[in-house]
């Protein structure tokens, strides 16, 4: 899929956890993992919006369009 | 009282266990006479099964007798398969009802239909055969005794699950996108 998460790059740049951000955003670690390595079809608006609060960023800085 | 599906289910397994069981007898049934009538005794066609005297016809012809028992013998071995996948699919318990658009589900209904086509196909043409064997002059049992008959009603089942496996398929890719929603 040409959309890249970037999310392990900010959590390392905020240098935070996976089970930190779990228990912030709410998420199982399951899911944030199925998010974390790429292979989720979709994301909330919601989701989005409680990871970016989580990590003080923006959408663009989650999600990256590649053209393959 | 209410009954729950999965009451029904376990009244359907026992059902199709009944069922299984008896289209097996008859395929093991058919594959044994016409061996022993073509192999061992030939006489054995006169009583090839109750209401059945493959007599006339093996004194015609040995080969159209065996051609003819052999359609007979596919129908009943594909009716056999597919109770076995009921009672397979049944006993696995692969029928998940919290996520029912699995796999497995898609693959049961997609070999169902397959297998529906093909012993309504075999049945068409079994009938067809005896209907030919009847103008040459040969008196021929009744299709109901030779369990031919409910070819359109089989090809019928098989387009019609062939269509829900297509509707299946793609409930499987919602369902699949769905739980890859975070």
């Amino acid at each position: 899929m040409p959309i890249i998460v970037n999310l392990d790059v900010m959590m390392a740049k905020r240098k935070m956890s996976l089970n930190e951000l779990s228990e912030k955003v709410d998420l199982t670690l399951a899911n944030l993992s199925i998010l974390k390595t790429g292979k989720a079809k979709a994301i909330r608006f919601s989701t989005l919006e409680s990871i970016c609060k989580a990590l003080d960023c923006q959408p663009g800085d989650l999600l990256e369009y590649a053209n393959k | 009282m209410e009954i729950s599906t999965k009451q029904i289910l376990k009244i359907l397994y026992v059902l199709s266990w009944i069922i299984f069981v008896g289209v097996c007898v008859e395929a093991g049934g058919f594959i044994f006479n016409t061996f022993f009538t073509l192999v061992i005794n030939p006489v054995d066609a006169k009583h090839f099964w109750p209401g059945i005297d493959f007599s006339s016809l093996y004194r015609y012809d040995p080969g159209h007798f065996f051609a003819q028992t052999l359609l007979m013998i596919i129908v009943a071995v594909m009716r056999s398969l597919i109770f076995y996948l009921i009672v397979k699919v049944l006993h696995d318990k692969k029928l998940n009802m919290a996520q029912p658009f699995n796999n497995e589900a898609g693959l049961f209904i997609f070999r169902l239909s397959y297998l529906s086509l093909a012993t309504g196909l075999f049945s068409w043409w079994g009938v067809k055969y005896a209907g030919w064997l009847t103008t040459k002059g040969v008196p021929m049992p009744d299709i109901q005794h030779m369990r031919l008959a409910g070819a359109d009603v089989w090809l019928f089942m098989g387009v019609t699950l062939f269509v829900i496996a297509q509707i299946f398929k793609r409930g499987v890719e919602i369902q699949t996108e769905n739980e890859l929603m975070i």
